[in-house]
């Protein structure tokens, strides 16, 4: 009995020991396997999604590996590799808590109780919601939802202001954008409200862009940020810098020009407001 | 709570699961589950008996149809057949009835006959396996009797499976309940959904998940001790031997 005991009591320290003794931080993590992971997304054009040739790419991605990554590569003194894994609106802070991802890198929006779970760089991207619509839909905007059926996507804040803003509209709220999408090709739903970047990208990639609208005014403020582990600060400034030094160096302006320029995977032209507010969140050197 | 478990570095707070809206979507989430759940199961059972019965009868047509229901149905994902009764059936019925029901839960009534037909299939399967337990000698002694073969099924045949397919049945019934989680995909707002909305609400998203783990487990054990129950009352003294079940 003794002997079991203790034989327990061993395997059970064993086991505690073989589980790092202190967490280690992020940088940490990085310098030991020279690994940068981040979880992003593969059907958010043109942020992160895997492209006609098969390739994982995007702006979000862009802006890791062409900026971010630099900065910690830099700092560490030896070269930082990136690696991509899925993530989902509903798997993206669980991903960051278990350690499995360092940085969420793809569409998600900076918010106060997400600010309670995770830290986030500076906004690298701003955009509202507004409502995708068949033409000729009567739908111009949240004004005029009521009673209406409207798809939203689950994990969006914008499915919160409408259930605040227009009780009476039906919601239907669908966990990924092709099931959204194909409700509204169907009539299941009125309209689907999103982004307004990310509805320009179904837009691009729908067979017939010509049959669908974008309409009404930004009824949501949505600036996107990159999150990881909260109290990192080293990670934090690190990842900050490197998007700063891109945006300073006119970096950030050629890639936002690549993914969504006229030629770009889906145009949606930067404003002179959110260009100057991009400059403004450079902090001076 | 602020917690650091084995390296995992994330502040629990459980309150998130019973303030604001979370308890009544929670609530609402448990509710649309077992009604979607529960009717999916009766629609599954008398398909499950029926099909099930029609494999086993000596007539080839009907053992025919039956095979290719049961192979058709079971073989092909349960996320497919969401999709199909919700984006691939609508556009098949008049203009006047689709529109009623995308105004009246289109979406629940498509994860109903998903589940339940899907489970039908399945159900088939344990049915069957069920009235192939039963000797040949039993059916051959209820034509002896005079009974016609309609009704040394009903009388006699099924009956009689139905008791020996409790446990399989219920390991099939517990699948259904999983699987209602697959309609969140077609917007049915059931329990694996709403934990996910109040991951949206508060950022805490292994709160939700722990509670949705935690009720899935509940609500599959308690089925799970109701057949339990329901076995031993409508047990055959003297059928099979049976083990441990006093």
């Amino acid at each position: 009995m003794k002997r079991m005991l203790a034989g327990l009591l061993s395997l059970a320290m064993v086991l505690s020991l073989s589980a790092p003794a202190f967490a280690e931080t992020t940088l940490e993590k990085i310098n030991r396997t020279g690994v940068l992971t981040i979880g992003t997304r593969t059907g958010s054009p043109p942020f992160a999604f895997v492209n006609k040739q098969n390739e994982w790419v995007g702006f979000s991605i862009d802006l890791v590996e062409q900026a971010i990554a630099p900065a910690i590569s830099k700092k560490l003194g030896k070269p930082v590799k990136v690696e991509k894994k899925e993530s989902t609106p509903a798997t993206r802070i669980p991903l960051l808590a278990s350690n499995a991802v360092d940085l969420i890198a793809g569409t998600m929006t900076d918010t106060r109780p997400r600010r309670e779970s995770v830290d986030f760089t500076l906004t690298f991207f701003v955009t509202g919601a507004q409502f995708l619509v068949k033409k000729g839909s009567p739908i111009k905007g949240i004004q005029n939802i009521a009673g209406k059926r409207i798809a939203a996507q689950q994990g969006s804040t914008n499915e919160r202001i409408i259930r605040e803003r227009v009780p009476t509209a039906q919601l239907r709220v669908f966990p990924d954008q092709p099931g959204a999408f194909q409700a509204l090709a169907q009539g299941q739903v009125d309209a689907y409200t999103n982004d307004g970047v990310q509805l320009a990208g179904l837009i691009a990639k729908a067979p017939n862009p010509a049959d669908w609208h974008i309409v009404g005014d930004f009824y949501s403020y949505e600036p996107y940020g990159m999150a990881m582990r909260k109290n990192e600060s080293d990670f934090r400034n690190l990842a900050n810098n490197g998007l700063m030094e891109a945006i300073e160096s006119g970096k950030y302006f050629e890639l936002y020009d690549k993914w969504f320029g006229p030629k770009g995977e889906v145009p949606y032209p930067l404003t002179t407001e959110n260009k100057r507010f991009m400059e403004l969140q450079v902090v001076p050197k | 709570m602020r917690g650091r478990w084995r390296g995992v570095k994330y502040d629990f707070d459980w309150s998130v699961l019973w303030s604001g809206e979370s308890g009544g979507w929670l609530l609402q989430g448990i509710l649309t589950t077992l009604e979607i759940s529960a009717l999916a199961w009766l629609l599954a059972v008398a398909l499950g008996i029926l099909s099930g019965a029609m494999r086993t009868v000596p007539f080839a047509p009907l053992r025919a149809i039956a095979t290719f229901y049961v192979e058709f149905f079971r073989n092909v994902p349960i996320l497919v057949w969401m999709f199909f009764w919700y984006f691939g059936v609508p556009p098949l019925l008049p203009h006047a009835i689709r529109d009623w029901l995308f105004n009246h839960g289109a979406e629940f009534w498509a994860g109903m006959f998903a589940l339940g037909v899907y489970h039908g299939a399945r159900m088939s399967e344990v049915i069957r396996s069920g009235i192939q337990s039963i000797p040949k000698t039993q059916f051959e002694a209820s034509m002896a009797m005079g009974l016609t073969v309609w009704q040394a099924y009903w009388l006699v045949i099924v009956p009689v499976a139905l008791r020996l397919i409790v446990p399989p049945a219920t390991n099939e019934s517990l699948n259904l309940l999983k699987n209602s989680s697959v309609a969140l995909t077609i917007s049915v707002a059931e329990l694996t959904f709403q934990t996910r909305q109040i991951e949206t609400y508060t950022a805490k998203a292994i709160e939700a998940l722990t509670a949705g783990t935690l009720i899935y487990l509940v609500l599959c054990v308690s089925i799970a001790i109701i057949m339990a129950r329901i076995e031993r009352r409508f047990a055959i003294p003297g059928l099979i031997a049976r083990v441990g079940a006093g």
